[in-house]
C-alpha cells in the first residue's frame, strides 16, 4: 500500500549507511594511506602545507629501511636495516619455538591428566595476564646480570615466554576437536601413539598451527615494552627503532614512515595467508574440527 | 561351550577423576559368539570395551584375552578390533587406505599385494568397492560405518569390539547392517562385544546378553534366560519392549497383596522366597498381564493414562495405585485416553523383588517361557 513510501525510507536508510560506512573507511584506511604516502615524500615535500598528493618519489626511506643504495651509509640511516633484520630473527625464531613447544604441551594437556593439571593451565595462560611493564625492571636486572641484555638471543626468549602459554591454549581447544578415537584407532591397529600424533593427529590441526603461528608471530612482531627496556644498540627491533630513529639531521619522517609501512606488511601477509583459519583460532578450536 | 573363553574380564575397576565408570565389573565372552552388552548411556559399556582393548589403564582387575593374561599387555599386542559410535575414519587417509590401516602397521604388516587383494575382498563383502577412491568427506553415516567395518574385518582379529556402531544411523540403515553383521558372523565365525542401549538392536544380534548399569555386571545370559530369571528390578528395568511392570506390594498371610488391587497372588505361586520380605516390588512381564474392560471379575481396576497407536497395535499407559505400566495391545481393544480399565496378573507370572535393593527374592522361574 505505502510501497513508494517505504522505498524511500528504505533508500533514506542504505544512503545513511553507505555514507557511515565511508566515514569509517577514511578513519581506518586514512592513516594508513597518510603513512604510505608519507613515506614516498622527500623531506622536502613532507613538511609541505597543504600536503602535496603528487610529488616525486623519494625512495630513501625504504633504501635506508633495506639498506640499500645511497642511504646506507648515511649516518642517519644506521640501524634501521639492521633492527628489521633483528626484527625477523626475534620474530621468526620466537614464533617457532613457542608453537613448537605450545603445540606439544597443548597436546599433552588436552590427552592426559596428571596431577596439578588445572593449576598448571591456569599458570600457562597468567603468563598472559601480567602488564609486561610490571616485570620490565626486573627482566632488565635479570638480563644484565646474565648477559642477554641487548642480544637477539635475550629477545627470543622473551618472545618465547609470551607466546608459550597462549600458544598452548589455542592449541589444546585445536587438539581438543580432534576425537580421542583417532589415537585409539592407530593404537589397536598396531601403531604407536607417537605415529598417531605426528602422521594423523597433526595433519588434521595443521590449520591451527598456522592460526597460532599466525596470533604469536604478530605479537611478536609488535612486541615494544620488552624489546625497547632490554636492548640497547644491537639488538633493538624495527618497532623499538622506528620511536627512536632521529637522526644526526634530525627526526627521519620518511625513514620512520617507510619503517612503519614495511612493518605493516608482514601482518597483511600473514592475515591473509591464515584468513580460512582466523575465526577457528579466534574461538579456539570450538567452532569445529576441520 | 568347554572351551576356554575367548574374553574374561574379572572385578574390573576403573574411575576417571572422580567419576567411576567401573565398580568390579566381570564378563565373559565365549568363542564365536556375538555377546551384547546392553546398558543406559554412562553404565560403563565404553569403558568395557577400552578396557579389554586396552586403552585405558585399569585401577583393578584382570583382562584374560584368547587364552592368555593381557592385563598389561599393548593393545597392539591384543589383536583386538574395535569400532565406535560416531568417529571412526581418519580423515587424512582416502577410504581404501583406511580400510588398509592395519595391514600397514609394524604389527600387522602384509604385503601390498597382500593388501589390495584383502582390501578388494572385504570392500566387496560390505558393498563399498566403489567407494575405495572416495575421501572419507564425502560419506554418509551409513558408508561411513560400513567402511569401519570393514576396517575391522580385514584384519581377521581374535576378536571384534564394536561400541554402539550402528547408533548413530537412521532405523532402516541400521537394521540393514545389523542383519549384515550377523551375515558375517556366520561366514567367518569371529567374535564379538557389542555394546549398546538399545534393546532390539541387543537381542536381534546377540547369542547372550550382559546388562551393565552402574559399572557392575546385572546380569548376563541368553535372552530366554534372562527373561525367565531376572536378576534385579534394574534388569527388568531394561529388558523387553516395554519393559517390566512393577508394582508395590506386600505379603500378608501367605499371600501377596497389590496395593490398592482388589487381586491376591498365593505366594506359593513364586517358588521359595528368600527372607521375609515386608514391602516387595511386584514384577510382571507386560505380555503376562490381562487387560480388559472395566468392572471384570477376579481383577482389579487401572485406568488408561495414554495411549499410543502404532499401526497395527496399540502401546497403552495403565495407571494403577500400585504402580503403572506399558503394555502393547490389539487395536481390536477399543482403549481410549481416560477410560477405566482392569488388568489381572496370572498366577505364576510374576517375581518379587526386595524395595530397597532391587534383588529378586523369589525362586520360581517362568516357566512357560
Amino acid at each position: 500500500m505505502t510501497n513508494s513510501r517505504t522505498s524511500t525510507v528504505d533508500l533514506a536508510t542504505r544512503w545513511l549507511v553507505l555514507a557511515l560506512l565511508v566515514v569509517y573507511t577514511i578513519y581506518n584506511v586514512g592513516p594508513i594511506f597518510w603513512l604510505v604516502l608519507s613515506s614516498f615524500k622527500s623531506r622536502m615535500d613532507f613538511f609541505t602545507m597543504p600536503p602535496k598528493l603528487f610529488f616525486t618519489p623519494d625512495l630513501s626511506g625504504y633504501q635506508a629501511v633495506f639498506g640499500v643504495g645511497a642511504a646506507k651509509d648515511s649516518a642517519s640511516a644506521v640501524g634501521v636495516f639492521d633492527s628489521l633484520v633483528n626484527s625477523i630473527i626475534v620474530s621468526v625464531a620466537g614464533t617457532s619455538l613457542a608453537v613448537f613447544f605450545g603445540t606439544l604441551a597443548g597436546y599433552v594437556c588436552s590427552r592426559f591428566n596428571f596431577v596439578g593439571k588445572g593449576d598448571f593451565m591456569f599458570f600457562v595462560l597468567s603468563t598472559r595476564m601480567l602488564p609486561p611493564v610490571a616485570v620490565l625492571v626486573f627482566y632488565h636486572l635479570m638480563f644484565a646480570r646474565l648477559g642477554l641484555a641487548d642480544t637477539r638471543f635475550g629477545l627470543v626468549l622473551v618472545s618465547i615466554f609470551a607466546n608459550v602459554g597462549l600458544a598452548t591454549w589455542i592449541m589444546k581447544g585445536f587438539f581438543d576437536g580432534v576425537p580421542r578415537e583417532v589415537e585409539q584407532i592407530a593404537i589397536v591397529n598396531g601403531y604407536t601413539r607417537m605415529y598417531a600424533f605426528i602422521k594423523l593427529v597433526l595433519p588434521m590441526v595443521k590449520g591451527g598451527i598456522a592460526a597460532t603461528a599466525g596470533f604469536c608471530f604478530i605479537f611478536a612482531w609488535n612486541e615494544f615494552a620488552f624489546a625497547s627496556i632490554l636492548t640497547t644498540t644491537q639488538a633493538k627491533t624495527l618497532p623499538v627503532k622506528i620511536s627512536a630513529a632521529s637522526g644526526a639531521t634530525g627526526i627521519e619522517w620518511t625513514q620512520i614512515c617507510a619503517a612503519g609501512v614495511v612493518l605493516i606488511i608482514p601482518v597483511l601477509i600473514f592475515f591473509y595467508l591464515i584468513r580460512k583459519h582466523l575465526l577457528m583460532g579466534m574461538t579456539f578450536g570450538v567452532l569445529g574440527r576441520r | 561351550m568347554t572351551a576356554d573363553p575367548m574374553l574374561q574380564l574379572q572385578g574390573l575397576r576403573k574411575s576417571y577423576g572422580g567419576k567411576t565408570a567401573l565398580r568390579g565389573l566381570d564378563l565373559t565372552v565365549n568363542v564365536n559368539e556375538i555377546f551384547a552388552l546392553l546398558g543406559p548411556t554412562g553404565a560403563g559399556k565404553s569403558s568395557t570395551l577400552l578396557a579389554s582393548a586396552g586403552l585405558v589403564d585399569l585401577d583393578a582387575g584382570r583382562v584374560r584375552l584368547a587364552g592368555r593374561d593381557v592385563t598389561d599387555a599393548d593393545p597392539g599386542s591384543r589383536d583386538v578390533a574395535i569400532v565406535f559410535e560416531g568417529f571412526n575414519l581418519l580423515p587424512v587417509l582416502d577410504v581404501k587406505d583406511n580400510i588398509a590401516f592395519a595391514l600397514r602397521s609394524p604389527a600387522f604388516r602384509e604385503t601390498e599385494d597382500e593388501i589390495k587383494l584383502r582390501v578388494g575382498r572385504t570392500a566387496e563383502l560390505l558393498r563399498i568397492s566403489h567407494l575405495l577412491d572416495r575421501d572419507v568427506d564425502t560419506l554418509s553415516g551409513g558408508e561411513r560405518q560400513r567402511v569401519a567395518i570393514a576396517r575391522a574385518l580385514v584384519r581377521r582379529p581374535v576378536m571384534f569390539l564394536l561400541d554402539e556402531p550402528l547408533s548413530a544411523l537412521d532405523l532402516k540403515l541400521r537394521e540393514g547392517l545389523r542383519a549384515e553383521l550377523r551375515q558375517i558372523h556366520r561366514q567367518y565365525s569371529s567374535t564379538m562385544l557389542y555394546a549398546t542401549h538399545d534393546y532390539h538392536g541387543a537381542i536381534s544380534i546377540a547369542d547372550r546378553v550382559g546388562i551393565i548399569d552402574g559399572g557392575v555386571m546385572q546380569q548376563a545370559g541368553t535372552i530366554d534366560e534372562i527373561y525367565r530369571l531376572p536378576a534385579s528390578v534394574l534388569v527388568g528395568k531394561l529388558i523387553g519392549s516395554p519393559s517390566m511392570a512393577f508394582f508395590q506390594a506386600t505379603v500378608e498371610g501367605g499371600q501377596v497383596v497389590v496395593k490398592g488391587a482388589e487381586q491376591r497372588l498365593p505366594i506359593e505361586g513364586f517358588g521359595t522366597v528368600t527372607s521375609s520380605p515386608g514391602g516387595v516390588l511386584l514384577g510382571v512381564w507386560p505380555e503376562d498381564i490381562e487387560v480388559g474392560p472395566a468392572e471384570s471379575v477376579g481383577a482389579s481396576t487401572g485406568k488408561i493414562y495414554a495411549v499410543d497407536n502404532r499401526g497395527f497395535e496399540r502401546a497403552i499407559q495403565v495407571e494403577t495405585t500400585g504402580g503403572s505400566f506399558r503394555k502393547v495391545v490389539p487395536l481390536s481393544m477399543p482403549f481410549m485416553q481416560g477410560d477405566a480399565c482392569s488388568f489381572r496378573i496370572p498366577e505364576g507370572a510374576g517375581f518379587l523383588f526386595d524395595a530397597e535393593s532391587g534383588k529378586r527374592v523369589s525362586q520360581a522361574g517362568e516357566g512357560g517361557r
